[in-house]
Protein backbone atom coordinates (compact mmCIF):
# COMPACT_ATOMS: atom_id res chain seq x y z
CA UNK A 1 0.00 0.00 0.00
CA UNK A 2 2.77 2.29 1.01
CA UNK A 3 4.37 1.32 -1.83
CA UNK A 4 1.92 2.50 -3.69
CA UNK A 5 1.82 5.87 -2.84
CA UNK A 6 5.35 6.64 -3.17
CA UNK A 7 4.61 5.27 -7.08
CA UNK A 8 2.08 7.83 -7.41
CA UNK A 9 3.84 10.33 -5.78
CA UNK A 10 7.13 9.70 -8.24
CA UNK A 11 4.56 9.43 -11.39
CA UNK A 12 2.91 13.23 -10.02
CA UNK A 13 6.59 14.51 -10.04
CA UNK A 14 7.18 12.78 -13.13
CA UNK A 15 4.23 14.52 -14.76
CA UNK A 16 4.81 18.16 -13.24
CA UNK A 17 8.39 18.42 -14.36
CA UNK A 18 6.60 17.53 -18.16
CA UNK A 19 4.28 20.13 -17.65
CA UNK A 20 7.02 22.57 -17.37
CA UNK A 21 8.93 21.61 -19.99
CA UNK A 22 6.03 23.03 -22.04
CA UNK A 23 6.73 22.47 -25.95
CA UNK A 24 9.29 22.13 -28.32
CA UNK A 25 8.33 21.96 -32.49
CA UNK A 26 10.11 20.34 -35.24
CA UNK A 27 9.33 22.57 -38.38
CA UNK A 28 10.61 23.79 -41.48
CA UNK A 29 9.86 23.95 -45.14
CA UNK A 30 11.22 23.12 -48.66
CA UNK A 31 11.41 25.41 -51.69
CA UNK A 32 12.16 24.22 -54.74
CA UNK A 33 11.56 25.35 -58.25
CA UNK A 34 13.32 25.84 -62.08
CA UNK A 35 15.20 28.80 -63.01
CA UNK A 36 16.05 30.50 -66.20
CA UNK A 37 18.39 32.83 -66.32
CA UNK A 38 19.95 34.44 -69.85
CA UNK A 39 23.51 34.98 -68.48
CA UNK A 40 25.54 33.40 -65.53
CA UNK A 41 28.93 33.66 -64.38
CA UNK A 42 31.25 31.95 -62.22
CA UNK A 43 31.54 34.05 -59.36
CA UNK A 44 30.72 37.15 -58.04
CA UNK A 45 34.04 38.98 -59.26
CA UNK A 46 33.50 42.54 -61.28
CA UNK A 47 35.27 40.76 -64.10
CA UNK A 48 33.67 37.04 -63.87
CA UNK A 49 33.06 36.50 -67.59
CA UNK A 50 29.41 36.08 -69.02
CA UNK A 51 29.26 31.67 -68.93
CA UNK A 52 25.47 32.44 -70.74
CA UNK A 53 22.34 30.79 -70.38
CA UNK A 54 21.19 28.41 -67.40
CA UNK A 55 18.53 26.46 -67.00
CA UNK A 56 18.12 24.92 -63.35
CA UNK A 57 16.97 23.24 -60.29
CA UNK A 58 16.72 25.84 -58.36
CA UNK A 59 16.42 26.34 -54.19
CA UNK A 60 14.65 29.37 -52.11
CA UNK A 61 12.53 31.23 -54.74
CA UNK A 62 10.62 33.31 -52.01
CA UNK A 63 12.86 31.52 -49.04
CA UNK A 64 15.46 29.11 -48.48
CA UNK A 65 14.48 25.80 -47.50
CA UNK A 66 15.17 25.48 -43.59
CA UNK A 67 14.04 22.99 -41.10
CA UNK A 68 14.52 23.75 -37.17
CA UNK A 69 13.20 22.81 -33.56
CA UNK A 70 11.97 25.74 -30.95
CA UNK A 71 10.46 25.45 -27.66
CA UNK A 72 8.85 27.74 -25.33
CA UNK A 73 8.92 27.09 -21.80
CA UNK A 74 6.64 29.28 -19.43
CA UNK A 75 8.88 30.35 -16.01
CA UNK A 76 6.00 32.48 -14.45
CA UNK A 77 4.89 35.87 -13.71
CA UNK A 78 5.06 36.53 -17.99
CA UNK A 79 8.49 35.34 -18.15
CA UNK A 80 9.16 32.76 -20.52
CA UNK A 81 12.45 30.88 -21.93
CA UNK A 82 12.88 30.59 -25.41
CA UNK A 83 15.41 28.61 -27.87
CA UNK A 84 15.74 28.20 -31.44
CA UNK A 85 17.58 26.41 -33.47
CA UNK A 86 17.21 26.32 -37.73
CA UNK A 87 19.72 25.92 -40.27
CA UNK A 88 18.98 26.24 -44.20
CA UNK A 89 19.81 23.41 -46.70
CA UNK A 90 19.65 22.76 -50.36
CA UNK A 91 16.21 20.91 -51.41
CA UNK A 92 18.35 19.78 -54.53
CA UNK A 93 21.35 18.97 -53.60
CA UNK A 94 20.66 18.63 -49.73
CA UNK A 95 23.95 20.72 -48.89
CA UNK A 96 24.04 22.96 -45.73
CA UNK A 97 24.15 26.33 -45.99
CA UNK A 98 26.81 28.72 -45.54
CA UNK A 99 27.90 29.89 -42.21
CA UNK A 100 29.78 33.09 -41.21
CA UNK A 101 33.77 32.08 -41.77
CA UNK A 102 34.41 31.82 -44.91
CA UNK A 103 34.09 28.57 -46.76
CA UNK A 104 32.36 26.59 -43.91
CA UNK A 105 28.52 25.83 -43.70
CA UNK A 106 27.05 24.78 -40.03
CA UNK A 107 23.83 22.21 -39.65
CA UNK A 108 22.21 25.36 -37.52
CA UNK A 109 23.56 28.34 -39.87
CA UNK A 110 20.64 30.34 -39.25
CA UNK A 111 19.84 30.63 -36.29
CA UNK A 112 20.90 29.19 -32.15
CA UNK A 113 19.61 31.19 -29.91
CA UNK A 114 18.48 30.91 -26.22
CA UNK A 115 16.51 33.80 -24.81
CA UNK A 116 13.85 35.23 -22.54
CA UNK A 117 11.00 36.30 -23.01
CA UNK A 118 8.35 38.75 -20.77
CA UNK A 119 7.03 42.68 -20.27
CA UNK A 120 10.39 43.98 -21.16
CA UNK A 121 10.41 42.71 -24.27
CA UNK A 122 12.55 40.01 -25.57
CA UNK A 123 16.10 39.17 -25.47
CA UNK A 124 18.09 36.02 -27.57
CA UNK A 125 21.33 34.96 -27.55
CA UNK A 126 23.34 33.37 -29.95
CA UNK A 127 23.66 33.42 -33.96
CA UNK A 128 20.23 35.03 -35.18
CA UNK A 129 19.02 36.97 -37.94
CA UNK A 130 20.06 40.64 -37.77
CA UNK A 131 16.98 42.81 -36.63
CA UNK A 132 17.66 45.16 -39.58
CA UNK A 133 16.51 42.21 -42.04
CA UNK A 134 13.50 41.97 -40.33
CA UNK A 135 13.09 45.54 -40.82
CA UNK A 136 13.36 45.33 -44.58
CA UNK A 137 11.12 42.67 -44.62
CA UNK A 138 8.56 45.17 -42.78
CA UNK A 139 9.17 47.61 -45.34
CA UNK A 140 9.38 45.60 -48.39
CA UNK A 141 6.12 45.02 -50.33
CA UNK A 142 8.62 41.61 -52.22
CA UNK A 143 8.95 41.04 -48.32
CA UNK A 144 12.75 40.68 -48.91
CA UNK A 145 12.34 36.91 -50.79
CA UNK A 146 14.96 35.27 -52.16
CA UNK A 147 13.82 36.66 -55.93
CA UNK A 148 14.00 39.87 -56.69
CA UNK A 149 13.55 41.57 -53.28
CA UNK A 150 15.26 44.39 -51.09
CA UNK A 151 17.23 41.43 -50.13
CA UNK A 152 19.20 40.73 -52.90
CA UNK A 153 19.18 44.24 -53.70
CA UNK A 154 20.86 44.86 -50.60
CA UNK A 155 23.08 41.27 -51.72
CA UNK A 156 24.29 43.36 -54.60
CA UNK A 157 25.65 46.04 -52.47
CA UNK A 158 27.50 43.60 -50.81
CA UNK A 159 28.85 42.14 -53.91
CA UNK A 160 29.92 45.29 -55.32
CA UNK A 161 31.68 46.25 -52.01
CA UNK A 162 33.77 42.80 -52.60
CA UNK A 163 31.63 40.46 -51.03
CA UNK A 164 32.76 36.80 -52.80
CA UNK A 165 29.86 34.92 -51.42
CA UNK A 166 31.54 32.23 -49.53
CA UNK A 167 30.16 33.17 -46.14
CA UNK A 168 27.37 35.14 -44.40
CA UNK A 169 29.71 37.51 -43.49
CA UNK A 170 29.72 40.41 -45.70
CA UNK A 171 31.21 43.70 -45.81
CA UNK A 172 27.52 46.11 -45.61
CA UNK A 173 25.23 45.10 -43.18
CA UNK A 174 24.49 41.35 -41.93
CA UNK A 175 21.45 39.02 -42.70
CA UNK A 176 22.80 37.17 -39.69
CA UNK A 177 25.50 37.77 -37.18
CA UNK A 178 27.32 35.23 -35.14
CA UNK A 179 27.34 35.83 -31.40
CA UNK A 180 25.07 38.29 -31.04
CA UNK A 181 23.00 39.96 -28.20
CA UNK A 182 19.66 41.09 -29.73
CA UNK A 183 17.01 42.93 -27.44
CA UNK A 184 13.60 43.66 -28.85
CA UNK A 185 11.54 45.95 -26.92
CA UNK A 186 7.60 45.36 -26.57
CA UNK A 187 5.65 48.35 -28.95
CA UNK A 188 4.15 51.45 -27.70
CA UNK A 189 1.95 52.58 -29.81
CA UNK A 190 3.09 51.11 -32.25
CA UNK A 191 7.02 51.71 -31.70
CA UNK A 192 9.52 49.61 -30.99
CA UNK A 193 13.01 49.30 -30.65
CA UNK A 194 15.60 46.39 -31.01
CA UNK A 195 19.10 46.70 -30.41
CA UNK A 196 21.96 44.33 -31.10
CA UNK A 197 25.51 43.80 -29.87
CA UNK A 198 27.58 40.82 -30.72
CA UNK A 199 31.09 40.61 -29.09
CA UNK A 200 34.11 39.84 -31.35
CA UNK A 201 35.54 37.95 -29.13
CA UNK A 202 39.19 38.32 -30.65
CA UNK A 203 41.98 38.08 -27.98
CA UNK A 204 43.91 41.25 -27.21
CA UNK A 205 41.07 43.66 -29.11
CA UNK A 206 38.01 44.94 -27.43
CA UNK A 207 36.80 46.31 -30.83
CA UNK A 208 38.01 43.25 -33.22
CA UNK A 209 34.86 41.69 -35.22
CA UNK A 210 32.36 43.17 -33.01
CA UNK A 211 29.00 44.54 -34.32
CA UNK A 212 26.35 46.72 -33.28
CA UNK A 213 23.33 47.82 -34.74
CA UNK A 214 19.48 49.68 -33.63
CA UNK A 215 16.57 49.60 -35.55
CA UNK A 216 13.50 51.84 -34.69
CA UNK A 217 9.92 50.82 -36.38
CA UNK A 218 6.59 51.69 -36.24
CA UNK A 219 3.71 49.99 -37.39
CA UNK A 220 0.33 51.33 -36.71
CA UNK A 221 -2.42 52.72 -39.41
CA UNK A 222 -2.05 50.44 -42.06
CA UNK A 223 1.73 51.74 -42.28
CA UNK A 224 5.10 50.52 -40.95
CA UNK A 225 8.00 52.63 -40.52
CA UNK A 226 11.68 51.44 -40.08
CA UNK A 227 15.01 53.31 -39.48
CA UNK A 228 18.50 51.14 -39.06
CA UNK A 229 21.90 51.64 -38.18
CA UNK A 230 24.47 48.93 -38.26
CA UNK A 231 28.18 48.91 -37.69
CA UNK A 232 30.40 46.28 -38.05
CA UNK A 233 34.73 45.41 -37.43
CA UNK A 234 36.67 43.19 -39.74
CA UNK A 235 33.86 42.35 -41.48
CA UNK A 236 34.33 40.10 -45.11
CA UNK A 237 37.63 38.32 -44.17
CA UNK A 238 39.30 36.10 -46.45
CA UNK A 239 40.41 32.73 -44.91
CA UNK A 240 43.52 34.07 -43.87
CA UNK A 241 42.33 37.22 -42.67
CA UNK A 242 43.83 38.90 -39.07
CA UNK A 243 41.60 40.71 -37.26
CA UNK A 244 42.63 44.56 -36.36
CA UNK A 245 39.34 46.23 -35.05
CA UNK A 246 39.08 47.85 -38.50
CA UNK A 247 35.74 49.19 -38.25
CA UNK A 248 34.33 48.41 -41.78
CA UNK A 249 31.02 47.96 -42.19
CA UNK A 250 28.34 50.33 -41.87
CA UNK A 251 24.76 50.60 -43.23
CA UNK A 252 21.78 53.18 -43.09
CA UNK A 253 18.61 52.46 -43.92
CA UNK A 254 15.13 53.83 -44.08
CA UNK A 255 12.00 52.41 -45.25
CA UNK A 256 7.93 52.52 -45.21
CA UNK A 257 5.72 50.16 -46.31
CA UNK A 258 2.09 51.54 -46.71
CA UNK A 259 -1.22 48.82 -46.97
CA UNK A 260 -4.77 50.32 -48.07
CA UNK A 261 -7.33 47.71 -49.07
CA UNK A 262 -6.03 45.00 -51.21
CA UNK A 263 -3.37 47.29 -52.08
CA UNK A 264 -0.06 47.72 -50.46
CA UNK A 265 3.04 50.07 -51.82
CA UNK A 266 6.64 50.21 -50.00
CA UNK A 267 10.12 52.66 -50.83
CA UNK A 268 13.22 53.05 -48.99
CA UNK A 269 16.13 54.65 -49.42
CA UNK A 270 19.64 53.53 -47.51
CA UNK A 271 23.40 53.90 -48.04
CA UNK A 272 26.04 51.12 -47.48
CA UNK A 273 30.04 52.14 -47.03
CA UNK A 274 33.19 50.93 -45.45
CA UNK A 275 34.28 53.61 -43.17
CA UNK A 276 37.75 52.47 -43.33
CA UNK A 277 37.95 52.86 -47.31
CA UNK A 278 34.56 55.10 -48.54
CA UNK A 279 36.61 56.41 -51.20
CA UNK A 280 36.16 53.25 -52.78
CA UNK A 281 33.43 51.42 -50.96
CA UNK A 282 30.10 53.61 -50.68
CA UNK A 283 26.82 52.68 -52.13
CA UNK A 284 23.33 53.81 -52.57
CA UNK A 285 20.21 52.05 -52.23
CA UNK A 286 16.96 52.78 -53.45
CA UNK A 287 13.84 50.76 -53.79
CA UNK A 288 9.77 50.93 -54.28
CA UNK A 289 6.93 48.52 -54.40
CA UNK A 290 3.68 47.85 -55.09
CA UNK A 291 1.42 44.48 -54.25
CA UNK A 292 -2.06 43.83 -55.03
CA UNK A 293 -4.22 40.55 -53.82
CA UNK A 294 -6.96 40.00 -56.22
CA UNK A 295 -8.27 37.01 -53.47
CA UNK A 296 -6.98 35.88 -50.28
CA UNK A 297 -5.47 32.94 -52.04
CA UNK A 298 -4.01 34.98 -54.73
CA UNK A 299 -1.13 38.46 -54.86
CA UNK A 300 0.57 39.65 -56.86
CA UNK A 301 3.55 41.69 -55.71
CA UNK A 302 6.17 43.85 -57.51
CA UNK A 303 9.32 45.81 -56.98
CA UNK A 304 12.13 48.22 -58.36
CA UNK A 305 15.45 48.48 -56.71
CA UNK A 306 18.45 50.62 -57.70
CA UNK A 307 22.17 50.97 -56.87
CA UNK A 308 24.70 53.16 -57.67
CA UNK A 309 28.24 53.38 -56.64
CA UNK A 310 28.73 56.96 -54.96
CA UNK A 311 32.34 57.00 -55.85
CA UNK A 312 32.17 56.43 -60.05
CA UNK A 313 28.71 57.13 -61.58
CA UNK A 314 29.28 54.18 -64.39
CA UNK A 315 28.56 51.42 -61.90
CA UNK A 316 24.56 51.57 -61.27
CA UNK A 317 22.33 48.91 -61.60
CA UNK A 318 18.29 48.57 -62.14
CA UNK A 319 15.88 45.88 -61.26
CA UNK A 320 12.66 45.13 -61.83
CA UNK A 321 10.96 41.67 -60.40
CA UNK A 322 6.93 40.92 -60.48
CA UNK A 323 5.81 37.77 -58.58
CA UNK A 324 3.00 35.99 -58.56
CA UNK A 325 1.70 33.83 -55.61
CA UNK A 326 -1.10 31.25 -55.09
CA UNK A 327 -1.76 29.63 -51.91
CA UNK A 328 -2.80 25.77 -52.42
CA UNK A 329 -3.54 25.38 -49.24
CA UNK A 330 -2.56 27.30 -45.66
CA UNK A 331 0.75 25.07 -45.63
CA UNK A 332 1.88 25.10 -49.78
CA UNK A 333 2.43 28.02 -51.99
CA UNK A 334 2.71 27.79 -55.98
CA UNK A 335 4.97 30.94 -57.30
CA UNK A 336 6.05 32.23 -60.76
CA UNK A 337 8.16 35.43 -60.64
CA UNK A 338 10.19 37.04 -63.57
CA UNK A 339 12.99 39.57 -62.94
CA UNK A 340 14.93 41.90 -65.13
CA UNK A 341 18.20 43.44 -64.12
CA UNK A 342 20.24 45.73 -65.99
CA UNK A 343 23.49 46.10 -64.85
CA UNK A 344 26.05 49.01 -65.73
CA UNK A 345 29.61 49.25 -65.30
CA UNK A 346 31.16 46.72 -62.13
CA UNK A 347 27.18 45.83 -60.93
CA UNK A 348 26.19 42.22 -60.79
CA UNK A 349 23.30 42.77 -58.91
CA UNK A 350 21.52 39.14 -58.97
CA UNK A 351 18.11 37.92 -59.63
CA UNK A 352 17.66 35.43 -57.17
CA UNK A 353 19.68 34.56 -54.43
CA UNK A 354 22.93 32.38 -55.14
CA UNK A 355 23.00 32.33 -58.80
CA UNK A 356 25.11 35.02 -60.05
CA UNK A 357 24.76 37.00 -62.89
CA UNK A 358 27.72 38.55 -65.71
CA UNK A 359 28.57 41.67 -64.39
CA UNK A 360 28.01 45.09 -66.31
CA UNK A 361 25.28 43.44 -68.58
CA UNK A 362 21.44 42.98 -69.30
CA UNK A 363 20.14 39.59 -67.53
CA UNK A 364 16.58 38.48 -67.38
CA UNK A 365 15.21 35.55 -65.11
CA UNK A 366 11.96 33.29 -64.43
CA UNK A 367 11.53 31.07 -61.73
CA UNK A 368 8.46 28.28 -60.92
CA UNK A 369 7.97 26.77 -57.99
CA UNK A 370 6.43 25.69 -54.69
CA UNK A 371 7.24 26.29 -50.53
CA UNK A 372 5.88 23.21 -48.71
CA UNK A 373 6.19 24.31 -45.24
CA UNK A 374 5.46 21.74 -41.63
CA UNK B 1 -11.30 42.04 -67.61
CA UNK B 2 -7.59 43.23 -67.93
CA UNK B 3 -8.93 46.85 -68.92
CA UNK B 4 -11.11 46.77 -65.54
CA UNK B 5 -8.13 45.64 -63.23
CA UNK B 6 -6.08 47.98 -64.55
CA UNK B 7 -9.16 50.53 -63.68
CA UNK B 8 -9.09 49.00 -60.23
CA UNK B 9 -5.33 49.38 -59.93
CA UNK B 10 -5.85 53.14 -60.72
CA UNK B 11 -8.54 54.36 -58.93
CA UNK B 12 -7.36 52.00 -55.60
CA UNK B 13 -3.74 53.78 -56.10
CA UNK B 14 -5.76 57.70 -56.04
CA UNK B 15 -7.78 56.27 -53.34
CA UNK B 16 -4.68 55.39 -51.70
CA UNK B 17 -2.61 58.73 -52.30
CA UNK B 18 -6.01 60.82 -51.53
CA UNK B 19 -6.08 59.04 -47.99
CA UNK B 20 -2.51 59.49 -47.43
CA UNK B 21 -2.70 63.07 -47.73
CA UNK B 22 -5.79 63.61 -46.08
CA UNK B 23 -4.46 61.19 -42.95
CA UNK B 24 -3.32 64.04 -41.06
CA UNK B 25 -5.63 66.71 -41.58
CA UNK B 26 -9.19 65.44 -40.76
CA UNK B 27 -10.70 68.84 -42.20
CA UNK B 28 -9.97 68.23 -46.01
CA UNK B 29 -12.94 69.60 -47.77
CA UNK B 30 -12.62 68.80 -51.73
CA UNK B 31 -14.42 65.90 -52.51
CA UNK B 32 -13.06 65.78 -56.23
CA UNK B 33 -11.22 62.39 -56.64
CA UNK B 34 -13.22 59.29 -55.58
CA UNK B 35 -16.33 60.93 -55.45
CA UNK B 36 -16.41 59.48 -52.28
CA UNK B 37 -19.92 58.18 -53.03
CA UNK B 38 -20.85 57.94 -49.63
CA UNK B 39 -24.55 58.42 -49.53
CA UNK B 40 -25.15 60.94 -46.97
CA UNK B 41 -28.21 59.51 -44.87
CA UNK B 42 -30.72 61.78 -44.08
CA UNK B 43 -29.72 65.52 -43.15
CA UNK B 44 -25.88 64.67 -42.72
CA UNK B 45 -23.43 65.92 -45.45
CA UNK B 46 -20.83 63.72 -47.26
CA UNK B 47 -17.99 65.95 -45.77
CA UNK B 48 -19.98 64.86 -42.21
CA UNK B 49 -20.05 61.47 -43.12
CA UNK B 50 -16.22 60.87 -44.32
CA UNK B 51 -15.42 62.88 -41.10
CA UNK B 52 -17.35 60.12 -39.49
CA UNK B 53 -15.58 57.16 -41.58
CA UNK B 54 -12.38 58.82 -40.66
CA UNK B 55 -12.73 59.03 -37.05
CA UNK B 56 -14.49 55.48 -36.80
CA UNK B 57 -11.10 54.11 -38.35
CA UNK B 58 -8.66 55.69 -36.37
CA UNK B 59 -10.77 54.37 -33.04
CA UNK B 60 -10.05 50.61 -34.65
CA UNK B 61 -6.51 51.56 -35.53
CA UNK B 62 -6.29 52.65 -31.10
CA UNK B 63 -8.16 49.51 -30.25
CA UNK B 64 -5.40 47.27 -32.27
CA UNK B 65 -2.95 48.98 -31.32
CA UNK B 66 -3.50 48.07 -27.48
CA UNK B 67 -2.50 44.64 -28.53
CA UNK B 68 1.75 44.44 -28.06
CA UNK B 69 1.48 41.40 -30.30
CA UNK B 70 -0.02 42.73 -33.58
CA UNK B 71 1.27 44.43 -36.19
CA UNK B 72 -1.49 47.31 -37.35
CA UNK B 73 1.03 48.50 -39.67
CA UNK B 74 0.16 45.64 -42.12
CA UNK B 75 -3.09 46.14 -41.83
CA UNK B 76 -5.53 47.95 -43.67
CA UNK B 77 -8.85 49.02 -41.53
CA UNK B 78 -11.76 50.73 -43.71
CA UNK B 79 -14.56 52.08 -41.96
CA UNK B 80 -17.95 53.38 -43.94
CA UNK B 81 -20.77 54.19 -41.99
CA UNK B 82 -20.10 51.72 -39.28
CA UNK B 83 -18.66 48.85 -41.63
CA UNK B 84 -15.64 48.01 -41.08
CA UNK B 85 -13.36 46.15 -43.87
CA UNK B 86 -9.82 44.45 -42.40
CA UNK B 87 -7.18 43.97 -44.99
CA UNK B 88 -3.54 43.05 -45.03
CA UNK B 89 -1.31 40.64 -43.20
CA UNK B 90 -1.43 39.26 -39.28
CA UNK B 91 1.74 37.16 -38.10
CA UNK B 92 -0.62 33.53 -36.91
CA UNK B 93 -4.15 32.63 -38.21
CA UNK B 94 -4.96 32.96 -34.53
CA UNK B 95 -4.93 36.87 -34.75
CA UNK B 96 -6.91 36.59 -37.43
CA UNK B 97 -9.64 36.37 -35.45
CA UNK B 98 -8.69 38.39 -32.91
CA UNK B 99 -8.67 41.57 -34.88
CA UNK B 100 -11.95 41.24 -35.91
CA UNK B 101 -12.68 40.32 -32.43
CA UNK B 102 -11.08 43.65 -31.07
CA UNK B 103 -13.03 45.99 -34.24
CA UNK B 104 -15.76 44.43 -33.37
CA UNK B 105 -15.64 45.65 -29.63
CA UNK B 106 -15.04 49.33 -31.00
CA UNK B 107 -18.28 51.51 -30.27
CA UNK B 108 -20.08 52.58 -33.61
CA UNK B 109 -18.71 49.85 -35.39
CA UNK B 110 -21.79 47.59 -36.63
CA UNK B 111 -20.03 45.25 -38.98
CA UNK B 112 -16.59 43.34 -39.40
CA UNK B 113 -15.46 42.19 -42.89
CA UNK B 114 -12.13 40.10 -42.18
CA UNK B 115 -9.73 39.62 -45.54
CA UNK B 116 -6.84 39.12 -43.10
CA UNK B 117 -4.32 36.52 -44.40
CA UNK B 118 -1.18 35.08 -42.77
CA UNK B 119 1.95 36.57 -43.43
CA UNK B 120 4.75 34.33 -45.07
CA UNK B 121 7.16 34.79 -42.13
CA UNK B 122 10.94 36.02 -42.81
CA UNK B 123 13.38 33.20 -43.57
CA UNK B 124 10.72 30.55 -42.68
CA UNK B 125 9.25 30.60 -38.87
Amino acid sequence: MKRKWIAAAALLAVGGAVHAQSSVTLYGALDTGLLYQSTSAASFSPKALNTGKVYAFKDGGVYSSIWGLKGTEDIGDGYKVNFKLQGSFNSGTGKLGLADAPGATAVFNQQTTVGVSGPFGTFDMGRQIAPMIYSMYDTDVRGAQYFGSILTAWLGLNQAAGWPGNSTNGPIGALWDDNALVYQSPKFYGASLALEYAPGGVAGQFQGGTRESAVLKYSNYGLNLAAEYYNGHDTNPSTTTVPTSLDNNRFYYLGAKYSFHDFSVSTSYSIGKNPANSSHVNYEMVSAGLGYRFTPAFRVTSGFYYLKDRNNSANHSDEFAVGAEYSLSKSTLAYAQVGYVNNKGTMNQTIVYGQPVAPGVKTTAAMLGMRHSF
Amino acid sequence: MKAMSAFRLVCGTLVALASIHAWPQSGETSAESNGAAMTAPGTTTAKATRQANRALRRKVYAAIVKHKEIDAGNISAIAKDGAVTLDGTVADAAQTDKVTEIAKGVPGVMSVTNRLIVKKPFGGQ
